[in-house]
């Protein structure tokens, strides 16, 4: 990992032979002047690729020299080098240089590449089998797509997430967007956000290696990021306990934590999840009591679910809540003998119901063919 | 008729001659013809008219209920379909029909609003009710009201003469067994809605008094209290009220006040003995305005 996090901010090394090679850039010339700095000559035993290799000629010339830099600003350089290793260990080790950036067609090339995105292969209904299973396209429409079309300068692209040359796959424990490592690749701009994660209870059990436990992106979504203004958002009102009983309901995940499964079900069915599901959307939702990035346990005092702190949770909506609202259990499905006094009130008029209709409609039946038992009768006698 | 306009007009003649002691000149006979027919046709016109008005004013019947009485029925059964049309949907809301009532009929916002309504007329009519059974004829149908053992007796003598195991049907009173039945069904059902759903209504003051679990029971109270309540409408007050032979389509005695008499000595024969026993021998349909009318009260 470490490794990684390092090559995505490499360091210049200084030292050696200087070489500088200044491009001509179009119409551009005047403003950037590339002074390419390379150390000495290509060491003998150069590592990491074979003069047979399709992309040697790239390294071989320039990029394979780790003081490979050019300067943007005067005294501000940026790292050309390209580690080969890790490129190789990439999901795109199979690739040419050149499969990526198509408009290098002389080496060396005269002219600084263009940007590349990504989206030039990962679209829907590519050839080359790029994958596309989480929908890369919609990362234009999500907050990061659109602070970076605005030209917000912090705005990530997918190298931030993804890397640039060593982009591995997800499942890969190397990779910055393997489920472990998500939370800090996240926090590599939402530190404080990630402190607190790590408080929460789902921080505290990734970092008990519990690999089920919620990252940034099961609740957030990858790709497809929106604000939870959006209908589209995974945490739109409407969409919260949705998004929570992704896994909230998945026996397997919670029986060995030993959560309960039903209480998305349970908000489902209470006033508030009615009133969210019809469009009252200042209606309380998961989030609203439980918090969202530090949630924690209704036995830390520190939880807005906390007996103690039930009042003041409440009151946030109803003002007159007491200490009598921790009095009672909460999301409780009246069906369920969990629910305690509620479910023998649910069980009193399940029966009543049952046995008052019965009766009613026998008492029906019964009256009409007394009718009819006499209405026959009655020609005769 | 003109056998009539004739011997009407002699007579007058007559009487006319013998008082004036002399006789009638044609000017004078020809006026007293014209008056006699006129007043004939007056007198035809309006018979045939009070016939067109007032057919069934020959039937007797009896005033059952006040009109006090057939309003709070009225007002009650508003409140009734505007809670069970709104509180259905929100019972029933993961079904398709509750989605679709909700999303392209009425919102959550409405739906609520219009409950209340409802709710607020069913406490009207709750606290009419009991204000009116403190007056005089209140307190008297209170006590018809009241359950007795014969009521019991009756229940049991009216199944076996559904099942032909007795021939005769058993004779009831003011209220049979099963408006006695449906009466205090009412009561009970009004007193656990109105008092869970003020608490649901008001609940930020209620969850300042009283435990999180008492509202939760309120809230499962008032939601299986409503599902009872409905299916006893839909069966037992639809048959007795709509859908039984005697009384189909529709029984309008609620609405009007009024029981014929054949229906008065088939369903509360014994009320009919009394009234019969205590009132003077009724006058002719035919005499007047309330000729038919035997009050209750």
């Amino acid at each position: 990992m470490k490794k990684l996090f390092t090559a995505r901010h490499l360091k210049m090394r200084a030292g050696g032979a200087k070489c500088a090679v200044a491009l001509a850039r179009g119409f551009g010339a005047r403003l950037i002047v590339l002074s390419v700095i390379m150390v000495g000559l290509i060491p003998i035993s150069w590592p990491g690729y074979s003069q047979r290799d399709p992309n040697a000629r790239c390294l071989l010339e320039c990029h394979a020299n780790p003081g490979f830099k050019r300067e943007v600003a005067p005294g501000q350089f940026r790292a050309l080098f390209v580690d080969y290793e890790q490129f190789k260990a990439s999901v795109h080790g199979e690739k040419l240089c050149v499969d990526c950036h198509t408009d290098v067609t002389v080496i060396p090339h005269q002219r600084r590449p263009e940007q590349i995105h990504c989206l030039q292969c990962h679209y829907q209904g590519n050839v080359v089998g790029a994958p596309v299973s989480e929908r890369p396209e919609k990362y234009k429409e999500s907050v990061h797509g659109k602070a970076f079309e605005r030209g917000d300068p912090n705005a990530p692209d997918c190298k931030n997430c993804h890397t640039v040359h060593s982009v591995r796959a997800h499942t890969d424990p190397l990779s910055p967007v393997y489920r472990v490592n998500i939370p800090k690749t996240c926090a590599s701009c939402h530190v404080e956000i990630y402190t607190d994660y790590l408080e929460g209870v789902h921080g505290q059990a990734l970092r008990n290696n519990v690999l089920e436990s919620a990252v940034c992106s099961d609740c957030h979504r990858e790709h497809d990021l929106f604000p939870p203004d959006d209908p589209r958002s995974s945490l739109h009102p409407q969409n919260v306990a949705n998004t929570c009983a992704r896994c909230h309901t998945d026996v397997s995940i919670m029986e060995r934590r030993g959560v309960p499964v039903k209480q998305v079900e349970a908000f489902k069915k209470s006033f508030h999840g009615i009133a969210i599901e019809f469009g009252i959307l200042k209606s309380a939702h998961c989030i609203s009591c439980h918090e969202y990035h530090k949630i924690l346990s209704s036995r830390d005092p520190r939880s807005p679910i906390h007996p103690l702190n039930l009042a003041q949770t409440c009151g946030q909506c109803h003002p007159n809540a007491s200490s009598n609202v921790a009095r009672g259990r909460f999301h409780i499905i009246p069906s369920d003998p969990d629910a305690g006094i509620v479910f023998w009130v649910y069980e009193f008029y399940r029966w009543l119901i049952i046995v008052m209709t019965s009766f009613f409609v026998l008492y029906i039946v019964l009256d009409l063919y007394g009718r009819w038992r006499h209405a026959r009768r009655r020609p005769h006698g | 008729m003109a056998d009539s306009e004739e011997q009407l007009t002699r007579e007058l003649q007559r009487e006319l001659e013998q008082e004036l002691e002399r006789p009638l000149d044609d000017a004078e006979l020809r006026r007293i013809k014209e008056l006699v027919r006129a007043q004939i046709e007056k007198e035809l016109h309006a018979k045939s008219r009070a016939a067109k008005e007032k057919p069934q004013e020959a039937e007797e019947y009896f005033v059952r209920f006040s009109m006090n009485f057939c309003l709070q029925h009225l007002v009650l059964a508003i409140g009734v379909i505007l809670l069970t049309i709104t509180g259905l949907p929100i019972k029933f809301h993961d079904s398709a029909w509750a989605e679709f009532i909700f999303r392209h009929i009425w919102s959550l916002e409405v739906n609520r609003i219009i409950h209340r309504v409802g709710a607020s007329l069913l406490m009207l009519v709750s606290v009419w009710h009991i204000g009116w059974l403190m007056t005089h004829a209140g307190r008297r149908e209170l006590r018809e009201l009241l359950p007795r053992v014969k009521d019991f007796w009756d229940f049991i003598a009216h199944v076996k003469f559904m099942l032909g195991l007795s021939p005769e049907r058993p004779k009831f009173g003011r209220y049979s067994y099963s408006e006695k039945f449906e009466y205090w069904a009412l009561v009970w059902g009004t007193a656990v809605m109105v008092i869970s759903g003020l608490m649901l209504w008001f609940h930020r003051i209620a969850l300042a008094y009283f435990p999180k679990y008492i509202f939760d029971v309120a809230l499962q109270a008032h939601s299986g209290e409503a599902l009872l309540a409905i299916l006893a409408l839909v069966t037992w007050h639809m048959y007795h009220a709509h859908f039984n032979p005697d009384v189909f389509p529709m029984n309008m005695t609620i609405f009007t006040g009024k029981i014929s008499k054949k229906r008065m000595m088939e369903e509360h024969p014994l009320e009919y003995e009394q009234l019969i026993a205590l009132s003077p021998p009724a006058p002719l349909p035919s005499e007047g305005e309330g000729g038919g009318v035997r009050g209750v009260g």
